[in-house]
């Protein structure tokens, strides 16, 4: 049962992904090698995406984990359920993954608490090892088994990074958001706009990434872009929806807002 | 903050959009109102300094901050596009008035290329009429609105102008052609005896700036009265207080502190606790110098308490706001608790244990919830100022010193701290050459924030040199001892590290890097809030990536200050 589980998270038509700088060679070679990978960049650049990609690619089933601070190792592992008067085991995302063969994603890991994070050490090494101690059991993952974690070394978390111990497990591969021509081309893809247009809504977007570290954390993403973009396909006016799309959510600051807005204008 | 005009809380976003424009640093002050409205203001820079009218010119129509966003603007396209300034030198009144409006067009022409919307911004400031009077001055104002809209003008001396300058459309990124034509077209002007009076002429239309940054300055070979009125814009430029310089900042930290006493403190009193040693690290011989600086605690000078209470009622609204994200950390200190008789969530594997022995839930009430909370107790912080001479200056537009923006920044953060923990200090230091660094402990760890602190608090002074490197290793001693699980030193600095016997600009710093990569070790994340957004290479050298916020408007650090020690504390963004 658990097996048609994964059979139902396969990744069956490609996502859209263009590839930025030998990202998708590289992710091939490491998990040729089931090297772990880690995906650093900010946030809405890609990297989700390229995930699902990959997958595609390499025709495994994808299991993607959102992390928290409140996930624990029983979320992860797996736990005893109660079913008809007696328990059951219920295998964690992290455990169905290894013991069919799935791609496991943990999406922004440094949201949990490292010392969660230190069951999948002997999973990271040449052991490739699960063990699950509230089962008494463990097992070698499956050989097609690999693991992709997420972060985003922004300023937000500069508290929090990952253990020593728990990084260098791990090949990186960073990300940014994609140079001007191509991300012009992904707007496209992604909101059939026209050429003029995406280029504009990529000017404003990078028109805040400058503002980055000077009262913004992050610019305005790709994604939020493709949000706008959307907004715009539903027929709200340009200007309107990057206000809904790209400057309201940004800020709350009146000055920013103000720079934000005459930035729009400006690029429009 | 109430004391300030309205139109400073433009700059902010005025500087803002031009870093988002083409990522240029410019400083924004506004410019008084001038005694008589008879010389309509014009905004003005030199540099990367720009001052805008603090009110609409009369001829202008609608928002102040369109005007500020345009005039902004186009300051940057001189500043992103311009050529070297162009020398005065052989130059009639009107071929320099000329030459600039030339130019003011040609950088405007290429910003649009790059940000159609510029257009549209600068549109609605061109009033020029084509019927109005000719005399020279009407028809420059014509002149620049028909090369803003590439438009036919009926007179026959702007439609040719115009059309000389759009033929040299191909040249636009080189500056030169428009000296020539500006000198070419100010020939027929004085042919056509069309008198130009350089005293009298205001450049229009009214965001443009008056030309100065776009000239060499040459007072020594310009003939009085010969060249563009330049002394009243300049008289003006002093009036603000600070004429541009290239010192840092625009700080001048002598005409701020006059008729203030010497900061304190007095270099007599050397014995007031024995010196310890600090090594330190010496880039180029890439060794430790060990014994090397010797530092001093010295107990801090007193000062009014109730001033300084008084001086955050300003601050009430921030400060509620801050209280009740502050309470979250008190929140925090709660433990998960497993096997509860009551809680929020059910513990599953007590439940099931539960399940699984009947016998035992028989015998009393199951505890099978769990108090979700997680164990946190919160950081120990201590937050170092540097309290060395750059402080006394008073930033470019306010009212008071840094330095009194660093008292009230401490005294926010007490208020917002002191109801929920007590692991806090804030700590200050000076230096005067490696033998004297100065050390304060305003409110230390474990101390209660009372009339005492608050007394000493007030009592900051600021003087002297900044010795960071020692002064990290000491505030790393200091957090080291405390038990708290994590450790935080958050410094507030200008981010220059110098001394009186350093002259090698990059030893000091590299020796703080070297400091906080020591405190590291010893299990203390340090953090930077740089009141100098210049000095951000410098400042991200010593403390590293995505571990330093520059506080971009000074009159904000204190609530820059409380928000950052919460943020770091919670480890998230909450306020």
């Amino acid at each position: 049962m658990n097996a048609s589980l994964l059979e139902a998270l396969r990744v069956r038509d490609e996502p859209y992904y263009v590839p930025v700088a030998g990202e998708v060679g590289l992710f091939e070679a490491a998990y040729a090698t089931r090297l772990p990978v880690m995906l650093k960049g900010p946030t809405g650049c890609g990297k989700t995406r390229f995930v699902q990609h990959m997958a595609w690619r390499l025709r495994r089933p994808l299991v993607t984990i959102a992390c928290n601070e409140e996930l624990s190792a029983a979320d992860l592992l797996g736990q005893y359920l109660l079913e008809e008067g007696s328990t059951r085991w219920q295998d964690g995302p992290l455990t169905l993954a290894a013991r069919f063969g799935a791609i496991c994603y943990l999406d922004e890991v440094v949201e949990t608490r490292q010392d969660t994070l230190v069951v999948i050490h002997p999973l990271t090494d040449d052991r490739r090892l699960l063990s699950l101690p509230a089962r008494s059991e463990a097992f070698r993952a499956h050989p097609e088994f690999h693991l992709v974690v997420s972060h985003n070394p922004g300023y937000q978390s500069a508290l929090k990074d990952l253990k020593p111990s728990t990084k260098q497990r791990f090949g990186a591969i960073e990300f940014d958001y994609p140079e001007r021509s191509l991300e012009v081309e992904i707007l496209m893809h992604e909101t059939e706009l026209a050429p003029e247009l995406a280029e504009r809504l990529v000017s404003i977007a990078e028109a805040t990434r400058r503002l980055r570290g000077h009262g913004l954390d992050e610019g305005i993403s790709t994604r939020m872009l493709v949000h706008a973009g959307a907004l715009i396909r539903q027929g709200v006016a340009v200007e309107a929806a990057c206000q809904m799309a790209l400057v309201c959510p940004l800020t709350d600051d009146p000055q920013l807002v103000l720079a934000l807005d005459a930035s729009v204008r400006a690029c429009l | 903050m109430n004391e300030l005009p309205l139109a400073l809380d433009l700059a902010p976003g005025a500087r803002s959009f031009v870093r988002a424009l083409w990522g240029l640093d410019v400083r924004i002050v506004s410019l008084p109102l001038p005694a008589s409205s008879l010389s309509p203001q014009r905004p003005r820079f030199l540099g990367s300094r720009l001052w805008l009218p603090a009110a609409l010119p009369p001829e202008a129509s609608g928002r102040l901050a369109d005007y500020w966003l345009a005039a902004a603007a186009h300051v940057a396209a001189h500043l992103r596009f311009g050529a070297e300034r162009f020398p005065v030198r052989g130059l009639k009144p009107v071929q320099v008035a000329l030459v600039s409006l030339l130019e003011d067009a040609r950088v405007e022409r290429l910003a649009c290329e790059q940000y159609p919307g510029l257009f549209r911004l600068w549109a609605p400031f061109h009033l020029a009429s084509a019927t109005s009077a000719r005399s020279s001055v009407a028809l420059l104002t014509r002149l620049a609105r028909s090369l803003h809209e590439d438009v036919h003008d009926p007179d026959p001396w702007v439609n040719e102008a115009r059309q000389l300058f759009f033929a040299s459309g191909a040249r636009f990124r080189d500056a030169s052609f428009v000296r020539e034509l500006g000198g070419h077209l100010g020939n027929e002007l004085g042919q056509m005896r069309m008198p130009f009076n350089a005293r009298e002429y205001v450049v229009g239309p009214a965001y443009r700036d008056d030309n100065l940054g776009l000239w060499q300055l040459e007072p020594d070979s310009t003939p009085a009265g010969a060249e563009l009125e330049l002394e009243t814009p300049a008289s003006r430029a002093t009036q603000v207080g600070r004429q541009p310089s290239s010192g840092r900042s625009g700080c001048d930290p002598g005409g701020a502190r006059g008729g203030r006493a010497e900061p304190s403190p007095a270099p007599g009193n050397l014995a007031d606790a024995p010196a310890l040693l600090y090594p330190e690290w010496d880039y180029v011989i890439r060794a430790e110098r060990p014994g090397f600086c010797a530092l001093r605690e010295r107990a801090a000078p007193m000062g009014d308490a109730q001033r300084l209470d008084a001086s955050l009622s300003g601050y009430a609204v921030t400060r509620r706001r801050l209280l009740r994200a502050a309470a979250l950390l008190a929140a925090e200190e709660r433990v998960q608790r497993r096997r509860q008789a009551s809680g929020q969530r059910l513990d599953l594997r007590a439940a099931i244990a539960a399940f699984l022995t009947p016998a035992a839930s028989r015998v009393s009430a199951p505890r099978v919830y769990r108090q979700v909370r997680l164990r946190r107790q919160p950081p120990a912080l201590l937050v170092l100022i540097d309290s060395s001479e750059s402080l006394n200056c008073v930033p470019p537009g306010l009212s008071c010193s840094a330095l009194e923006l660093a008292r009230r920044a401490s005294a926010l953060l007490g208020s917002t701290l002191n109801a929920v923990s007590r692991e806090w200090a804030i700590h200050g230091f000076n230096s005067n050459g490696r033998e004297d660094v100065s050390y304060f402990r305003f409110k230390d760890f474990d101390q209660t924030y009372d009339r005492l602190a608050r007394a000493r608090l007030a009592g900051m002074q600021a003087g002297l040199s900044t010795r960071l490197g020692t002064a990290l290793r000491h505030a790393g001693q200091a957090l080291r001892v405390r038990s708290a699980e994590r450790k935080i030193l958050l410094v507030v600095t200008d981010g220059e590290p110098s001394d009186v016997d350093v002259y090698d600009p990059n030893y000091l710093p590299f020796d703080a890097r070297r400091a906080t990569q020591e405190n590291r070790k010893l299990g203390v994340t340090s953090f930077c809030i740089g009141l100098d957004s210049s000095a951000e290479g410098r400042i991200r050298c010593i403390f590293g990536d995505h571990h330093f916020l520059l506080v971009e408007r000074l009159e904000r650090l204190p609530e820059q200050l409380s928000r950052l020690a919460l943020r770091l504390s919670l480890e998230r963004a909450l306020v």
